[in-house]
């Protein structure tokens, strides 16, 4: 009687393992350590990865380099049409900064995520396909650069997916993903 | 104890001189001291659970928006209580009764320093009422704190005080447990402990370190919060939280693993049929699993990618190996016991012919089962460092703890709390049919409720915590609207799970009020498993395994296909990162 309320035999490490007890450990090793390889690898090989540079910032500091972008950019429909390559957004209590924007498909975009006040989500998904959607953490005093590019023209919503106060449900945003500008 | 606060004549089993008694259905000695209080801690559990589960009803009307129930403001409010009451104090209050059973109820000690047990609890219960009036009474500036208090929004101080004094209370209430494994060490110096022990151990220790952890996070937070301190950083806030918001978690995994073991032997004829590997299991929890955190930064600026992949994967997946090993070891225990018992008979003899009615047993199954596909699997997958970005933060993260938590351990607990009412309050089940049905009720109801979270944040993006954003977004004319259809099956079944919870609330305490007296052995006799003595002189390891090798196959090839689509999805998606 090998009872999980008594102390085992003394010799109760060198009982033999059963035949099939042993395989599932060979099973469920090895397909733990070829997830740990797939993921180890897609951040080199793969095109989504939620990597980028990241660089201390002041609220202050980043609605300085948010005016700066603002005024450098361009407009159409009242959206902003970034001068280069560099979006910027910031998220605070209870709007996204920085949207609308107007962006093409192929160009390889770095996108600037910070927050004015609390953490936030920015959770974008194209309107024509709901399920392709992503999310990412925006934290106050950190500027996540993010680089992305869209490979299908239509309307991209971002709402924020982390609790940041009675407003919250209400912060949305437009990104307009066109085919060239 | 019993003498000054017999309530309800809840506390007054009868003792020999020395405060022991043999429980029937175990054979374990119990004392007086570590039976009281396990019972104290176990009420104070089931009443936490009636309130949580209450917010349970209102939260889910409100999210299925069709229903709408609670005005914003109120929802963040009821679904912080919600949270706290089922995640935490549910379940902590439990698991420290679990450590009084795992400590000196299966070695046959009394419970030493019932004077920490005693304040443990009282630190406990006050941080935990704190908590709730704090919330439920909070006015602006202040916001509700949901389970995260994620800074610098700001919560009530009475909030973050209470937090600390829930967590100080929980250290002390398990100095008892840690002094009797020393006691049982010095008496018995080359004696190893119990499988059931050594589990309890694992999970006190885990349990520290998340509790340390919440402490230096709170006590920091808290003296932000009423001005003695500046300085404040998001991330900072998060890493170390993390230690306790997931670290509690693994706490509740440990446990209820711990409780697998010890209700599959008891009802089921469960045996252990490695101490050498079930043990490495738990000693991979101990290193690897509160490195689990870490899932919770996983789309985070503000740690490195390699920093993010150690951690999230607990060094190779050595805590989800260490899972995978009890997915196979308890179902084999049973199956290999059952087959000893010669109640074997073909590849799934030992399992058809299991006490399916005892809802103890049903519980316990459904419980492994459900927390194995559901919560186990996606906690995995989601725990990819690029498969997060599809679901941080929306509902089908819900969906992921809801499989771990309300079905895996909330079931298995359930099952225990009827195990405990049976054998230690000595009462019968009040409506025992309803009591065997409740099992099925709740593991199916709650099933089809995590599923439908599961799908809708990963195929509609649904985001979590939000009190409307299906039929509509205040100021825009986008919605996820697409997604009711989904809400129109879960609403109906978030009513019915609850129903189920209520069933078990109803059958528990009918059962400690109104219920008829266990009065002799024969009482209880149909919680110990049939059979005969078997061919007894065969060691567990050398029964057939095929049952339970076949099951764990068809769990490994769900796995494998769930990881494939995630990943196909997330690769369909437009590039992004370095």
């Amino acid at each position: 009687m090998s009872s999980p309320l008594e102390s085992p035999d003394d010799d109760w490490w060198g009982q033999s393992i059963n035949r099939r007890e042993s395989i599932w450990l060979g099973l469920a090793g090895a397909w733990s350590v070829l997830i740990f390889g797939w993921m180890s690898a897609f951040t080199r090989v793969g095109d989504q990865n939620p990597i980028g540079e990241t660089i201390r910032v002041t609220a202050s500091e980043y609605q300085e380099k948010m005016q700066s972008y603002k005024d450098a950019a361009g407009d159409r429909d009242g959206a902003l049409v970034p001068d280069g390559t560099e979006v910027f957004i910031a998220a605070f209590r209870f709007n996204w900064d920085g949207t609308p924007v107007v962006l093409e498909t192929g160009t390889e975009y770095d996108f600037h995520l910070s927050s004015y006040d609390v953490q936030h989500g920015f959770s974008i998904r194209p309107e024509h396909a709901l399920s392709k959607q992503m999310n990412f953490q925006v934290l106050p005093g950190y500027e996540w650069v993010l680089p992305m590019t869209f490979d299908e023209p239509g309307t991209y919503h971002v709402i924020c997916n982390e609790y940041c106060g009675n407003g919250h449900r209400t912060m949305h945003g437009t990104i307009e993903v066109v085919e060239s500008l | 104890m019993s003498a000054n606060l017999d309530v309800l004549g809840l506390f007054d089993n009868d003792y020999d001189d020395d405060g022991f008694r043999t429980c029937s259905v175990t054979g374990l000695s119990i004392h007086r001291s570590a039976e009281n209080y396990v019972k104290l801690f176990g009420l104070t559990a089931v009443v936490a659970l009636l309130v949580g589960g209450i917010f349970a009803f209102t939260v889910a009307m409100t999210r299925w928006e069709f229903i709408g129930l609670l005005s914003p403001n109120d929802f963040y409010v009821h679904l912080t209580l919600h949270a706290w009451n089922l995640l935490i104090f549910w379940m902590v209050f439990l698991e420290i009764a679990i450590l009084y059973v795992g400590g000196p109820i299966v070695l046959g000690r009394r419970l030493p320093i019932t004077w920490a047990a005693a304040a443990g609890y009282l630190m406990m219960l006050v941080g935990a009422l704190a908590i709730n009036f704090s919330v439920f009474f909070l006015s602006p500036p202040d916001t509700a704190p949901l389970l995260t208090a994620y800074a610098p929004l700001q919560s009530p101080p009475a909030f973050y005080a209470g937090v600390i004094l829930f967590i100080v209370g929980a250290v002390v209430a398990a100095l008892p447990f840690f002094l009797t494994l020393w006691q049982e060490r010095r008496e018995f110096p080359n004696r190893s402990l119990p499988l059931v022990a050594f589990g309890a151990f694992v999970t006190s220790i885990i349990a520290v370190e998340a509790l340390v952890g919440g402490l230096i996070t709170f006590v920091v937070t808290f003296l932000w919060r009423v001005d003695l301190i500046q300085w404040m950083d998001a991330a900072w806030y998060r890493q170390m939280y993390w230690t306790i918001g997931h670290g509690t978690q693994q706490i509740n995994l440990a446990a209820m693993v711990t409780v697998w073991y010890f209700l599959t032997h008891v009802v089921g004829g469960a045996e252990v049929v490695s101490e050498k590997v079930s043990r490495s299991a738990f000693i991979l929890y101990l290193f690897f699993i509160n490195l689990g955190a870490a899932h919770h930064l996983l789309s985070d600026p503000a740690v490195s990618s390699g920093w993010r992949i150690w951690n999230a994967s607990y060094a190779f997946y050595g805590a989800a190996f260490a899972s995978m090993i009890h997915a196979f070891a308890i179902p084999a225990g049973l199956e290999a016991g059952r087959r000893k018992l010669g109640r074997g008979g073909g590849t799934f003899g030992w399992l058809t012919n299991a006490p399916w009615s005892n809802p103890v047993f049903s519980a316990t199954i459904f419980s492994i089962i459900l927390f194995g596909f559901l919560g186990g699997v996606t906690g995995v997958i989601m725990g990819q460092l690029q498969v997060n970005m599809t679901w941080h933060n929306t509902f089908a993260t819900v969906g992921h703890f809801h499989g771990t938590v309300a079905v895996g351990t909330t079931l298995a607990f359930m099952g225990l709390v009827f195990f405990v009412v049976r054998t230690m309050f000595q009462r019968r089940l009040s409506f025992p049919r309803l009591a065997s049905f409740q099992p099925y009720f709740y593991a199916g109801s709650m099933g089809i409720v995590v599923l439908m979270m599961m799908y809708l944040g990963i195929l509609y993006g649904l985001p979590r915590r939000t009190a409307e954003v299906v039929r509509n977004i205040p100021g825009t004319d986008f919605s996820l609207v697409a997604a009711s259809p989904l809400f129109m099956i879960l609403g109906p079944f978030a009513i019915l799970a609850i129903l189920a919870g209520t069933v078990f609330l109803v059958v528990a305490v009918a059962s400690l009020l109104v219920g008829d007296r266990v009065t002799g052995p024969e009482d209880n006799a149909d919680l110990v498993p049939d059979g005969g003595e078997g061919d007894g002189g065969k060691p567990v390891h050398a029964y057939e395994m095929r049952g339970t090798f076949l099951i764990c196959l068809v769990f490994l090839a769900v796995f494998v296909v769930s990881y494939v689509l995630n990943w196909y999805l997330l690769t369909e998606l437009w590039s992004v990162g370095l």
